[in-house]
């Protein structure tokens, strides 16, 4: 690694994804053609039929593997579409991992999985140069991250210097080594679980990795029905190696330039920017949400729209994904957290008192005042003092 | 990616923060702090401000006997209600208990005799109670102010006032709405403001205000208003902007009320000013004569004494000018000459004249002008200046009044006998011509009588002799309280006309019809206002050079009005045509007349309808309103009419109002929807959008002001608002998905023509599913108001009966945006205050700046 590559030229990587050393599983669940990640050009987006007969395949397929999470499936695809990254934190054995892989493999795309160990370094995700005897120069043998779905498993068992370097190629979708850029494929997504209770040996992911993650979902246990229908149907094999590819890559690509081109109206954006600044302002945040964060949430809200069939973005749209796009990257005050509030909670609570339509609002019911509501879960305003008794 | 730890530092958030915010509510919170002085501080100033504004009712009760049982009630009441809150009762139960306290104190005040054990109800009480309530009842209706205070009446009041205590109690405390608690308040002044001439009285005024202000100080002393946020009571900003709010509206109160029409003269039912300080009686004395006259005490006793051979009338001010609708003395500022040294009408009188001397002290009488005998020739002893008119020979006060004055008056009177005025045949002449004027709009039934009274009557005497008989026939009767039930008490022309059908009145209607009659058969005339001959008080007064002379009195049960006309030669005459008051003249008698002949046949032919033609020509339609009344529409003054006609309109108005707002909102927003299908395709779904909203609004299904059009447009239609949920869709509930639709494409989807080339096609493919959007959305924007009309039939049809009334009459929507705007005043004002004290304190310290500059340089 003390070797630099001068030429830029194999910034775009040819080779295959990377075999990997034990930790690093290539998982190569469906060793993607080479080919058809060899151009970046601009996809064109489908028509609406298309995209919607598409993601219609892909949620049913992720379906059948699991049972009774369609909202989580939806938000999962929903992430795909925006370009982000997704954070699926839960207990242990709940299908964390089947959902990432489910997902990557109803695509037909190159997908890589990391099992994140505390002795993971850096450059089993992205790559290291080695010396060619043969040829006489470094090549570069290309990480694990080098695959369109990233499942980084447990990423919070790793220690924070190979933490972040998976941070560069979520940002940037590339991999600098040794000075020199690669580019990474697209689509790229990087599906990341964790375990939130299992406290030894793990290393939290800092605030500012969680925000480079585009949603976070709990997968939550399945309701009863559910689970019957998993013991009775998942006994004999994983349905797992029933899936296969739905749609292409090339789809998925085309999906998304879709996604890119729904249209955002200015009452959505300024509805975007009031829920941004009220998370900021609420007394019971003690960070709210970023800049960054609103971005991805009109990503996420675009997607969301796309997969219900319109071209323009409604404010339900955002509501729906608020929860999953923010709720990992505000962090509660002690005292709310002491009072039983959750990010999620909170974040109802905002969603619940900003004003849709402000200025048709303002008209019919009067309620637009901020501050003389109950202040219940919002404590924009300072408290009303209670009266003082002598 | 900012903390923001500003949140955490206000001052205010510091005490609320040590503590945990579970154990806050604010019930637990005083219960463990304990109410403290709250309850007290708060019941004294309830008690002050109602025993304060009962001030006020002195005036209307005489004396003030009445009010130790009237301040005793309102704080047994006041006190009881503080005690059962210091002991943390509920808050029904404190109320309760001052509707005890009331009914035990009035038991004790009032029926001690007759309770079980001096304080507690019994069925006696009930007996004695009804007794007491029928004889208040006999109070207001027969007696006029100031009543006597009998036992009935002062029971009414204390028991009205223990009420009114609970009430700005209630209203004060538990409801938090110190503000409102003045409308009780002025429910006590209103009852004073209209019944007394002198209004409110100083005493009332400022006791009610201290007692306001006290009430409205302590409430926001004991629980700041969160609106101010930072500022509490103890913040001085607060007192000054208070001070600054105050002063201005003090300002814009002194400078609205003489712009307002109708608040400058009359008493209540024609509209006054709310004058706390009391209107000096007798400003314009026409209006308060008939008040005097039914005074069952009389008020602002003059003793005179005189050594004039009959009884003197006493005048204080004519009155000429008979047009317009309300007469009042004319005075004439620039030709009054100062003085009362010599007073001198400039007129020669043919007859011989005697002259009296008569010493009068006014006492108590607070009037401009100076009552005197006719014709005064010199006033002397009179402190303050004095100014006398030369045409009518009024003497009035330039600054001061006729308060606490002892003067001598030298009157020059012509010894007239009939034959003296009979001589005097030549119309008049000389004098100026506004005596004689016509006055416009004369009714046509005292034109008509003045010329039947008169007619065959030759000379001017014999014509005023015909009109002073026909006056004082049988026909006529004298009453003050038929002008009162007859609506036609006051003065002016259609009074008159009123008069003369209804053939009863008092002083002033006589005097008018004889005035005004005389004017229309060519005699000079004026209405003299004064007093007619009063009593002997039996003593006597030793005047200078005059040795003692009899004493009279007069008080304002005498208070009269006559007319006087002129005649060429011999100058103003009084008559008297008022049956049963005053003296007539020996000139004047009827014996005396020399048309001889009884007028009584003519007078018979005066009932309309027996002559030829028509006498009563109305002069508007005839508008059946309640404002001129059913009795005589036809002689209703037309300005009359039109008031009654546009007080109705008002009213209607008013009372549709909210409905009104209600379907011109709905018009306008579904015009706006239909111009834009033929015009342009924008902004047509969003009125259609907020129609929508408001008329859920109106049947209980209001939206939050957070919730996403979808979201309501589903749980409008989820409801069995628009139809049975579950069931078929129902056309109502089709239409509000439409609305909703096209709301959405138009507010939230890519405008028309808006598409970048990158996405035509993209948008071109994407109308699939989204259910063809631009061809929907025209379409949908041909039937927003079909579809509007739809859902508001859904609604209809789903909601009950008083829901329906509610969405009619008083639609919700309309009334919230209302409620809304009541504080834009106020917070405009306080703006312009805030502004103001700015813009002052900059210029103050510009002065402050330069003036340091200019001492240092």
């Amino acid at each position: 690694m003390d070797y630099h590559r001068t030429s830029l030229d194999d910034a775009l990587p040819e080779g295959r994804s990377f075999p990997g050393r034990p930790a690093v599983d290539a998982d190569a669940v469906d060793a993607a053609p080479a080919g058809h990640r060899s151009s970046p050009q601009v996809p064109a987006a489908m028509d609406a039929g298309d995209f919607h007969s598409a993601s219609t395949r892909i949620l049913a397929a992720i379906n059948t593997v699991i049972d009774g999470k369609a909202e989580a499936a939806k938000l999962a695809l929903t992430v795909l579409l925006a370009q982000g990254h997704l954070l699926l934190e839960d207990v242990p054995g709940v299908g964390k991992t089947l959902l990432a892989k489910t997902l990557a493999r109803s695509i037909d795309c190159s997908v890589s999985r990391i099992q994140f160990t505390p002795d993971l370094l850096p450059s089993d995700v992205t790559g290291v140069s080695i010396y060619n005897q043969a040829t006489r120069s470094f090549e570069f043998r290309h990480g694990a991250v080098f695959a369109n779905i990233v499942i980084g498993d447990e990423i919070n068992r790793a220690s924070a210097k190979t933490q972040s370097a998976l941070l560069e190629c979520m940002e940037e979708h590339q991999v600098t080594v040794d000075g020199t850029s690669y580019r990474l494929d697209e689509p790229f997504m990087v599906v990341a679980t964790q375990n939130p209770i299992e406290m030894e040996g793990t290393y939290p992911l800092p605030e500012a990795q969680r925000d480079r993650f585009m949603a976070r979902i709990s997968m939550g246990y399945p309701d009863r029905e559910s689970e019957m229908e998993m013991l009775e149907t998942h006994q004999a094999s994983s349905p797992l190696a029933r899936v296969t590819a739905v749609v292409t890559a090339a789809e998925v690509a085309a999906m998304i330039a879709t996604v890119q081109q729904v249209y955002v109206s200015r009452p959505i954006k300024e509805y975007t920017v009031a829920l941004g600044r009220a998370t900021r302002e609420s007394g019971l945040l003690r960070l709210g949400a970023s800049p960054r964060s609103m971005l991805q949430l009109l990503r996420a809200a675009k997607a969301t729209a796309a997969l219900d069939g319109r071209d323009f973005v409604l404010p339900d749209d955002i509501i729906s994904v608020a929860e999953a796009v923010l709720a990992h990257r505000i962090i509660l005050d002690r005292k709310a957290a002491s009072t039983g509030e959750t990010p999620q909670s909170v974040i109802r609570a905002i969603i619940g008192k900003i004003p849709v339509t402000p200025e048709v609002t303002a008209a019919a019911t009067g309620t637009g005042r901020p501050g003389r509501n109950k202040a219940s879960a919002m404590a924009a305003a300072p408290p009303p003092q209670q009266p003082n008794p002598r | 990616m900012t903390l923001a730890p500003q949140r955490r530092t206000g001052s205010d958030a510091g005490p609320s923060g040590t503590e945990d915010p579970t154990v806050l509510s604010p019930g637990t919170a005083s219960r463990r702090a304990g109410p403290g002085a709250q309850p007290w501080v708060m019941g004294t100033a309830v008690a002050v401000a109602v025993a304060g504004a009962a001030l006020g009712f002195n005036g209307v009760l005489r004396g003030w006997a009445w009010y130790s049982p009237v301040f005793t009630t309102v704080l047994a009441v006041a006190f009881s209600m503080a005690t059962l809150r210091s002991l943390r009762a509920r808050t029904w139960f404190v109320a309760a208990g001052g509707l005890a306290a009331l009914i035990l104190v009035l038991t004790f005040t009032f029926f001690r005799q007759h309770s079980i054990a001096g304080f507690i109800p019994s069925a006696q009480t009930m007996d004695y109670l009804g007794r007491f309530l029928r004889r208040a009842g006999e109070t207001v209706l027969a007696e006029s102010t100031p009543v006597a205070p009998n036992a009935g009446i002062v029971m009414l009041i204390c028991a009205v006032l223990g009420l009114l205590v609970i009430l700005v109690d209630a209203l004060a405390f538990p409801l938090a709405l110190p503000a409102t608690s003045g409308l009780g308040i002025l429910a006590i002044l209103v009852v004073p403001a209209m019944v007394k001439p002198q209004s409110v009285g100083v005493l009332g005024f400022l006791g009610a205000a201290v007692g306001y202000l006290l009430i409205l100080g302590c409430s926001h002393w004991f629980t700041p208003d969160a609106r101010t946020g930072a500022d509490t009571a103890r913040d001085p900003g607060q007192i000054r902007r208070g001070a600054v709010t105050a002063g201005m509206a003090l300002t814009l109160t002194l400078l609205l009320q003489p712009i307002i029409p109708g608040f400058d003269q009359g008493t209540f039912p024609q509209g006054s000013r709310l004058n706390p300080f009391g209107s000096a009686t007798g400003l314009n004395p026409m209006i308060s004569l008939g008040s005097s006259l039914r005074s069952p005490s009389g008020e602002g006793r003059i003793t005179f004494a005189t050594n004039a051979p009959t009884t003197p009338y006493l005048r204080s001010v004519t009155v000429d000018n008979f047009d317009g609708d309300t007469w009042a003395p004319d005075d004439r500022e620039s030709t009054r000459q100062l003085g009362t040294g010599r007073v001198d009408s400039g007129l020669e009188s043919a007859a011989t004249e005697l002259r009296v001397i008569t010493a009068v002290n006014t006492g108590q009488f607070t009037s401009p002008y100076l009552p005197a005998p006719y014709a005064p020739e010199s006033v002397s002893g009179l402190t303050g200046r004095w100014s006398w008119d030369p045409a009518t020979l009024s003497i009035k006060g330039v600054d001061t009044n006729s308060r606490d004055q002892q003067y001598v008056v030298t009157s020059v009177s012509p010894q007239l006998t009939a034959g003296v005025l009979a001589e005097a045949s030549q119309p008049a002449g000389g004098i100026p011509e506004l005596f004689l004027r016509q006055p416009s709009n004369v009714p046509e039934i005292v034109r008509t009588t003045a010329d039947t009274v008169t007619a065959g009557a030759a000379t001017p005497y014999a014509r005023a002799m015909a009109i002073q008989t026909y006056l004082r026939s049988l026909q006529f009767t004298y009453s003050l309280q038929s002008p009162v039930q007859g609506g036609y008490d006051g003065n002016g022309l259609s009074v008159l006309a009123d008069f003369l059908t209804q053939k009863s009145g008092y002083c002033i209607h006589f005097a008018s019809a004889m005035a005004v009659m005389a004017r229309l058969e060519g005699i000079p005339s004026r209405i003299a206002v004064g007093y007619a001959p009063g009593r002997s008080t039996g003593a006597s007064v030793s005047v200078a050079g005059q040795g003692p002379l009899p004493e009279y009195e007069v008080d304002s049960r005498d208070a009269h009005a006559w007319p006087e006309l002129f005649f060429q030669g011999i100058g103003w005459v009084p008559f008297e045509p008022t049956p049963s008051r005053g003296v007539v003249p020996a000139y004047a008698t009827a014996a005396a007349t020399p048309s001889g002949a009884s007028t009584n046949e003519r007078n018979d032919a005066l009932t309309p309808g027996d002559r030829s033609t028509p006498a009563p020509v109305p002069t508007l339609a005839p508008v059946p309103l309640p404002a001129a009344g059913a009795r005589t529409p036809a002689d209703a003054h037309p300005a009359q009419a039109l008031y009654g006609l546009g007080a109705v309109l008002l009213l209607a108005l008013l009372a549709a109002s909210p409905r009104l707002a209600r379907s011109g909102v709905r018009r306008r927003r579904l015009t706006t929807a239909a111009r834009g299908r033929s015009g342009a395709p924008a902004g047509t779904a969003v009125p259609a959008w907020a129609e929508l909203r408001d008329l859920a609004t109106d049947y209980g299904m209001a939206p939050g002001a957070s919730e996403t059009p979808r979201h309501f447009s589903e749980r409008l239609r989820a409801s069995a608002a628009l139809g049975q949920p579950g069931g078929a869709e129902t056309p109502g509930q089709r239409a509000a998905a439409a609305l909703t639709e096209d709301f959405e494409r138009e507010r939230y989807g890519r405008p028309a023509g808006a598409a970048g080339p990158a996405d035509a096609a993209a948008s071109a493919g994407n109308a699939g599913p989204a259910g063809a959007a631009g061809a929907a959305g025209a379409a949908g924007a041909a039937g927003a108001a079909a579809r509007i009309a739809l859902v508001q039939a859904a609604l209809r049809a789903n909601a009950k009966l008083l829901v329906r009334l509610r969405a009619d009459w008083l639609p919700p929507s309309v009334l919230s945006g209302w409620r809304r705007a009541l504080p834009l005043p106020r917070r405009v004002l306080s703006r312009t205050a805030e502004s103001t004290r700015r813009g002052i304190a900059g210029s103050w310290g510009k002065i402050r700046n330069t003036v340091r500059r200019v001492r240092r340089g």
